[in-house]
């Protein structure tokens, strides 16, 4: 399990259930790999069952500091409390849910899960802007942004609801190639039959399905639903996002596929599996 | 961005009311101003009126490009502020008897232009010329939007370079349906497609999906003509002249192989004609 | 110190102006300068193409004036070299999304940042044209040796003369051969038709289309023999007098024509 992840606000250092001399290894070689990436971004350490003796909070800070990142909370297991509470950090206590899952992804080997041939992954590369998209989201504005449907006319709305918390979302479904400049976005579903060019964007709050080439922007889950799903024909986006996750084409997929295929959010990544194999 | 409201389009021509067809891209450099010359001229050998809008406020060509500028008296804007009649404005060609420019301002602003007088200008010229090509500026702004009014039809150049098709790719998207775009593609190199290094005709209609009116290769040819002023249509010897000839035969009806771009021949004679050996 | 703010802009559009921003920048990187290249043609974006940057894309220049995202956030880093960024356009905007103060403001705040400001100007002298200049403090002309693409920028020369921008001229896709043929005006000519300084002189090349097409940056190249004329421009930019390379050695037609001028 990767020590450094993008979670809600921050960023979230995992030390639970592992040497604490490693995890720092580790931190320091992913943080110099992107100097000045995360300046400015609050984090939280995750301790699980673990316990941290002041020292190394005091080395943990360090590292954290010389990277601009402020370490904000301690989460962990009640003992950590007062540490936090003296440290003047806010502190997070884990329920045994929580504890059992870090003990379980403890014991995983530490290598990254390796995905089947089939199950091709895009890169994630933007944890601050992940971060920041979390917080627009928090503060309640939706990350549907206002943008023009570019016919609506001929589309076929089958449920336009009234706010986003309505149990059926409707779809938007747009007959027709999106080009280079053109944007959808709606709160439900959105089907496109036709192509999605390069410079064209879908926002939807709930999923994306292109009947035809994706190649521009598409957000699925755009309200926060991370279990959100983008489907085309040809997956040959641009950028993909779903909820607060972002990838983009690593450049090593080659020659897209033109079968059907399906992305979604799989350990914190956005992955991409042929329809057929999808979760 | 919002497509054109349907007022931009005129209405299809009845039986004597000559065509508006407005020659755009989006992206500067494509040549826009020299197809929109050469098409005229060899629409003109044909036996068609035509008449040539400059549509470049301020940004004038269309006068070098067909060698006219120095016969320039009045210009659309001094017509549409009724300065001057539509006769005063017009300038016959040097070449040929139906051939006609009316030449853009140089020393005004695209603001200056009434976009519904531009439109009535359009429709009285549809009135008196067979065709009425209009040669739109680069952008997408004010400019673009006072070319495209008046026209029903639209011819949309596109050189193989990804930036170029993306612009294009706006550009009809904000065209819409109204105007039935067809594509030239300009400037290709053939030895360079087939080492890779240049997209193919294929490459750029897989995105633009337009019906295909022509494919023309680079030569140097063309910056000479355009340096004096003399379009390539004039002459019957060079694959450029060829390639607009039979564009114009396609916009006339008629029904022409399809396009194609020849392979260049050995690198000696391509030589020969950088030695000074004029064609 | 704040940055120089420098507009690269023509009237005509496809002489390069994008292409041109992108490899003095990115010669001016590669010198040690701090450098963000910034699109200021909203709603034909194109920058980011250039140089590869497309899919990073999450924030944009009009998000940043609308107040939704802060600056830094917008900017995206160009892993190949130490320092330089790009500040995207918006794709699905028009340009009359910000106004000339905002974008002076934005310009202003970004010179607080870097060494060098570059502001990659859309094709016209509308409102997309205005926006661009309004942020700058100095201006690069590029023009090709074409009738056309010169009456062009003597209209964009008398613009930016009105706001009194002080300009220097870059001459793209010079072809030497047709100089020499008479078929092409030469780099005096067109100085002497601009009254305009001299910045560079950069020959027309095959392989630069499929580096813009590919987002590589010519001084990433190794080969490129423009790679040593976009440094030069870079230096003398930073005030450096630079010679007019030759352009003899580029093989047989070369020789054969003898000595021609670029760099």
């Amino acid at each position: 399990m990767a020590v450094l992840r993008g979670k809600g606000l921050g960023l979230e250092i995992a030390l639970g259930g592992r040497d604490f001399e490693d995890a720092l290894t580790e931190l320091q070689s992913k943080l110099g790999e992107r100097p000045g990436f995360y300046t400015g971004t609050p984090a939280t350490a995750a301790l699980g069952r673990t316990s941290l003796s002041n020292e190394q909070l005091g080395r943990l800070r360090s590292v954290l500091h010389t990277h601009g990142i402020a370490l904000e909370a301690l989460s962990g297991g009640l003992d950590l409390e007062p540490l936090a509470t003296e440290a003047g950090l806010r502190f997070v206590a884990l329920d045994d849910g929580g504890e059992e899952l870090a003990r379980r992804r403890a014991l995983r080997p530490k290598r990254e899960v390796q995905l089947s041939d089939a199950a091709r992954s895009l890169v994630a590369d933007f944890a601050g802007a992940r971060a920041d998209i979390a917080d627009r989201r928090k503060r309640g504005e939706a990350s549907v942004r206002r943008a023009v449907s570019a016919k609506q006319h001929q589309s076929a709305q089958v449920q336009m609801p009234e706010n986003a918390d309505a149990p059926l979302p409707g779809t938007l479904y747009h007959v027709g190639t999106l080009r280079g400049g053109q944007a959808l976005a709606h709160v439900g579903n959105i089907v496109v039959i036709g192509d999605v060019n390069p410079g064209a964007e879908l926002v939807a709050s709930g999923d994306i399905l292109v009947f035809g080439a994706l190649r521009g922007v598409a957000h699925a889950g755009a309200q926060g639903d991370a279990s959100a799903r983008v489907h085309a024909i040809e997956l040959a986006p641009t950028q993909l996002r779903i909820a607060t996750f972002i990838a983009a084409d690593a450049g090593d997929r080659g020659q897209t596929p033109i079968y059907p295929e399906t992305a979604c959010v799989q350990n914190d990544r956005i992955v991409i599996f042929p329809r057929e194999k999808a979760p | 961005m919002h497509e054109l409201k349907p007022e931009f389009a005129s209405t299809p021509a009845p039986a004597k009311l000559g065509r508006a067809i407005v020659i755009t891209s989006g992206k500067g450099g494509v040549g826009k101003t020299t197809t929109t010359a050469n098409l005229g001229t060899a629409l003109a050998k044909r036996g068609a009126s035509v008449v040539l809008v400059d549509a470049d406020v301020g940004l004038r060509n269309l006068d070098i490009v067909m060698g006219l500028e120095s016969r320039v008296k009045h210009h659309v804007l001094d017509v549409l502020e009724e300065k001057a009649t539509l006769d005063e404005a017009l300038v016959r060609d040097k070449h040929s008897q139906k051939l006609n420019l009316l030449a853009a301002a140089q020393t005004r602003e695209k603001d200056d232009v009434d976009t519904e007088k531009m439109r009535l200008l359009i429709e009285s010229l549809r009135e008196r010329f067979d065709y009425v090509l209009i040669d739109c500026p680069a952008g997408i702004e004010m400019g673009f939007k006072n070319a495209v009014v008046g026209a029903q039809e639209a011819i949309v150049v596109c050189t193989p370079e990804v930036s170029a098709v993306r612009d294009v790719d706006r550009v009809v998207g904000l065209l819409g349906n109204a105007f039935s775009p067809q594509l030239i593609i300009n400037r290709v190199r053939p030895q360079l497609v087939k080492k890779g290094k240049m997209l193919s005709v294929d490459d750029v209609n897989s995105i633009l999906r337009l019906p295909l009116l022509g494919v023309i290769a680079d030569e140097p040819d063309v910056i000479v003509s355009t340096n004096k002023g003399e379009p390539l249509a004039l002459r019957t010897d060079t694959a450029t002249a060829a390639a607009y000839h039979a564009i114009a035969a396609r916009i006339a009806g008629e029904d022409v192989p399809a396009p194609t771009v020849e392979y260049k021949e050995s690198f000696v004679s391509k030589l020969g004609a950088f030695f000074g050996g004029r064609r | 110190m704040s940055a120089r703010k420098i507009v690269f802009t023509s009237g005509k559009g496809g002489v390069g102006k994008t292409t041109t921003t992108v490899n003095v920048g990115a010669a001016l990187a590669k010198r040690g300068q701090r450098v963000i290249l910034v699109d200021a043609d909203i709603g034909l974006r194109n920058l980011d193409l250039v140089l590869g940057l497309e899919k990073r894309i999450v924030f944009d220049l009009v998000e940043v004036v609308e107040g939704r995202c802060q600056l830094r956030q917008a900017l995206i880093k160009d892993k190949r070299f130490e320092s330089l960024s790009i500040l995207p356009a918006a794709q699905t905007r028009d340009k009359d999304a910000v106004t000339e103060e905002q974008m002076a403001h934005v310009m202003d705040e970004l010179a607080g940042m870097c060494d060098y400001v570059l502001i990659d100007c859309p094709a016209g002298i509308e409102g997309g044209f205005r926006n661009a200049i309004a942020g700058a403090s100095e201006a690069v002309v590029v023009t090709t040796p074409e009738v056309s693409a010169i009456r062009d920028a003597d209209r964009v020369i008398g613009k930016l003369g009105e706001r009194k921008l002080p300009m220097r001229l870059i001459v793209n896709r010079i072809r030497p051969d047709m100089v020499r043929s008479g078929d092409m005006l030469s780099v005096e000519d067109v100085c002497e038709i601009l009254s305009a300084e001299l910045l560079g002189i950069v020959p027309d090349d095959e392989e630069i289309i499929d580096t813009t097409n590919k987002g590589e940056p010519v001084v990433l190249g190794e080969t490129n023999r423009l790679r040593g004329i976009y440094d030069k421009i870079a230096r003398r930019l930073e005030g450096e007098l630079v010679e007019f390379t030759n352009l003899d050695n580029t093989g047989f037609l070369g020789r054969l024509f003898g000595a021609l001028k670029a760099g």
